[in-house]
């Protein structure tokens, strides 16, 4: 029995670790955040893909990496750190999805290779609630409008998920970019109405699903351990009343609740990977309470260093807002705090 | 990363899981809840649990052989907390003399006093309680003033102890006391003293749910012989923290599974009486998310010490984890269950299940014990994060 990383996984985090600190800087980061329209550069992709984070999932058969979910978080946990811009959790995502489905082999190679982007097209409905038309696949045609679709400007397919099951859709779409508060993320509405091929039902997203829990708490995680060492650092260098401001136990007991909540969603997250990895009889509600959990602890945390900055922590110079912002994404995405709570309690028969 | 739990534990889980099915006698929530039950009805039966663990060898598992040990790692003491809340035993009485002066005496104490005191604090015959508090010095324990002055073959304590948990029915005290006024740390001596040696005066005090758990304690001119002075003078201080950070284990496991099971039988209750809906089920989500939460820092530690690694000053984010917790489930419980939720157990109309309201509380007490949660956050502060002394 043993929490650490195994000799192989710590490996792979130090890579990605190394990789992201040299060419993922934040400055170079938040140049494709806030120049780049498409808010993805193609030759950190191709690196990114060759480094094999885009194809962490898929089988190595059809040219990934063939890992599991303790790997996800290991690597999704980094991405969180540095604040990456771009649809590497969404393309791993689609990639599982894909794997999931078989008969996907060539596709999965050039999505592996970064050659090709494929994300999910999942929301009816801009707003949480019941969507007034929802999107049909039948007759092999696909039809209907998409909301939040990752990256839709730049993917050359979706994984289309629909009551009739998941469809893959090629171009052409009608795509309208939309914004959000959140520059490292790219959205769209796509409005659909062509034939597509049919990747099978859609119970294949439960596992999807519950890797998408472990990646999105993952990269909370490293969201949130990163704002409060930046948090950690400020406090000890910043002087007022004649004493660095973390002598301050006003502070002091905050940042204590802010270490108490990374630690407690690093203790959820890789539980719930090592769950997923295992298929446990705890699984569903491992994960569940990972995402759910890690939602509520990143907007704690990340909220804080902000107020702990004062002024500067509210200006667009700071690199903080960045990561609040990512994490307001994650929060709402890849199954919402909301969801995920009803997931919960579905597991707990409750 | 493996969190399975290994053979060697699985066998002894299995083996005592068996023997907590045959041996309680009904759940310990039960005794709590019945209203014939007494202070010292549920002491009494305390007690007699207490006996019947240590025969079955379950007592200071981890302890040498000779006393009573079975040379059990830190994995097997977890998941022996985790699997008697599991089948919710009553909780032993001597929790503090085994808990902490049992740890102290077989690392720092004498030969003579081991032989002494560790049979009797085991079968229960001896209850000990914890003189560390005093009026005036909680939380700023090093500053406490109880004075102890060698006088012959005797020391001559003289001063108070206040919160003193298991008091007012204790046979012993262990006391920490001043012998050097002018140096805080090391001015601080060990003492073991019998209470009702002369001079020695235990008042009950009256806690917010009515019991009298703990007390106050008084020393005037009381006599201890000096072979009861464990370690050396002037050590105290240091065994308190080291005994202290002996009372450790995988203490959230065991807190979550006591919770979850509170926790199912509240929502029983709400699905009966048809408020399993909108507010209150997000209430409910979000307790059942937190306190799997804190599982799953249980099975971290759980796992930790399985892989050899001593938890340090880190220990505090589960102490505030699970008694902040308490309180939020507690309000949470009062709160969904409306008006009758604080009925008192012996009342008419109180839920058959749980004693909520004497729960609710309880749970006021848990981030103000063994370290308020204002302590376990400067810890955090000063000894995990390094941040600058205020």
């Amino acid at each position: 029995m043993k929490f650490e990383l195994s000799d192989d996984q710590q490996l792979l985090r130090n890579t990605t670790r190394d990789f992201l600190a040299k060419d993922a800087p934040l400055e170079k980061s938040r140049r494709i955040m806030e120049h780049d329209p498409r808010g993805i550069e193609a030759p950190q992709w191709r690196q990114l893909a060759d480094m094999g984070f885009v194809g962490l999932l898929v089988p190595e058969s059809a040219g990934g990496q063939g890992l599991g979910p303790i790997e996800l978080a290991v690597v999704c946990e980094e991405v969180g750190r540095v604040a990456l811009p771009g649809p590497l959790l969404d393309a791993i995502l689609a990639g599982a999805a894909l794997s999931a489905a078989g008969g996907q082999d060539a596709l999965l190679k050039d999505v592996a290779a970064g050659t090709k982007l494929v994300t999910i097209a999942r929301a009816d409905s801009p707003f949480a609630g019941t969507a007034t038309e929802v999107t049909r696949f039948q007759d092999g045609r696909v039809r209907g409008r998409k909301y939040f679709v990752p990256f839709a400007a730049t993917a050359d397919a979706f994984v289309v998920v629909t009551p009739d099951g998941l469809a893959l859709a090629t171009p052409p779409f009608t795509v309208t970019p939309v914004q959000t508060i959140d520059l490292a993320q790219r959205f769209a509405e796509v409005t659909f109405d062509q034939t597509a091929a049919r990747l099978g039902p859609t119970s294949l997203l439960e596992h999807v699903d519950r890797l998408a829990a472990v990646g999105a708490a993952a990269m909370l995680l490293g969201l949130m351990t990163r704002c409060l060492e930046m948090t950690l650092e400020y406090v000890q260098t910043r002087v007022a009343f004649s004493k660095p401001i973390g002598a301050f136990q006003a502070l002091q007991h905050r940042l204590s609740d802010m270490l108490l909540r990374a630690e407690s969603t690093r203790s959820a997250v890789y539980r719930a990977a090592w769950c997923l990895a295992t298929n446990a009889p705890d699984t569903a509600l491992a994960c569940a309470t990972a995402k759910a959990y890690a939602g509520d602890a990143a907007r704690l945390v990340c909220g804080e260093a902000i107020q702990m900055h004062g002024g500067i922590g509210f200006t667009w110079e700071l690199d903080l807002h960045v990561f609040v912002k990512r994490a307001k994404t994650l929060e709402a995405h890849y199954g919402s705090t909301e969801e995920r709570l009803e997931e919960a309690l579905a597991a707990a028969g409750w | 990363m493996d969190l399975e739990l290994p053979s060697r534990a699985l066998a002894f889980r299995d083996e005592l899981r068996g023997w907590l099915r045959d041996n309680i006698r009904r759940p310990w929530r039960e005794e709590l809840r019945d209203p014939a039950a007494t202070e010292d009805s549920l002491i009494a039966l305390r007690r007699e649990w207490q006996a019947k663990l240590y025969r079955a060898g379950y007592l200071g598992m981890d302890w040498p052989a000779e006393w009573g040990g079975r040379g059990a790692t830190e994995v097997e003491k977890s998941i022996f907390e985790a699997e008697v809340a599991l089948a919710d035993a009553p909780t032993i009485l001597n929790t503090l003399g085994i808990g902490l002066l049992g740890p102290a005496l077989i690392h720092h104490g004498s030969e003579e006093q081991r032989r002494r005191f560790i049979p009797p604090m085991l079968d229960g015959s001896e209850i000990w309680c914890q003189g560390f508090s005093e009026p005036g010095s909680g939380s700023d324990l090093a500053s406490l003033k109880t004075s102890a002055v060698l006088d012959g073959d005797h020391f001559v304590l003289n001063g108070q102890k206040v919160w003193t948990t298991f008091g007012p029915w204790a046979d012993w005290i262990f006391v920490l006391c001043r012998t050097d006024p002018k140096d805080r740390y090391n001015g601080i001596s060990f003492l073991l003293c019998k209470l009702d040696t002369p001079g020695v005066t235990v008042r009950p005090l009256r806690q917010i749910t009515g019991e009298s758990e703990f007390g106050e304690v008084f020393f005037e001119d009381a006599r201890v012989p000096k072979e009861n002075l464990v370690g050396k003078i002037g050590e105290g201080w240091r065994i308190a923290m080291t005994v202290l950070a002996y009372e450790r284990g995988a203490v959230s496991l065991a807190a979550s599974v006591r919770f979850g099971r509170d926790l199912e039988l509240l929502v029983d209750t709400c699905r009966t009486q048809g408020r399993l809906t909108g507010a209150v089920r997000e209430k409910l989500a979000r307790l059942l998310v937190d306190n799997e939460v804190m599982k799953a820092n249980g099975v971290r530690t759980l796992a930790n010490f399985a892989d050899g690694k001593v938890p340090g000053p880190e220990s505090s984010i589960e102490k505030i984890y699970w008694s902040e917790f308490d309180k939020r489930f507690r309000d949470t419980a009062l709160d969904v269950l409306g008006a009758g939720g604080q009925l008192l157990r012996q009342s008419p109309g109180a839920r058959p299940d749980v004693d909520w309201a004497r729960e609710y509380l309880w749970s006021r007490a848990g981030t103000i014990y063994s370290g308020s949660s204002e302590v376990q956050r400067n810890i955090i502060a000063k000894r995990v994060l390094g941040l600058p002394q205020a």
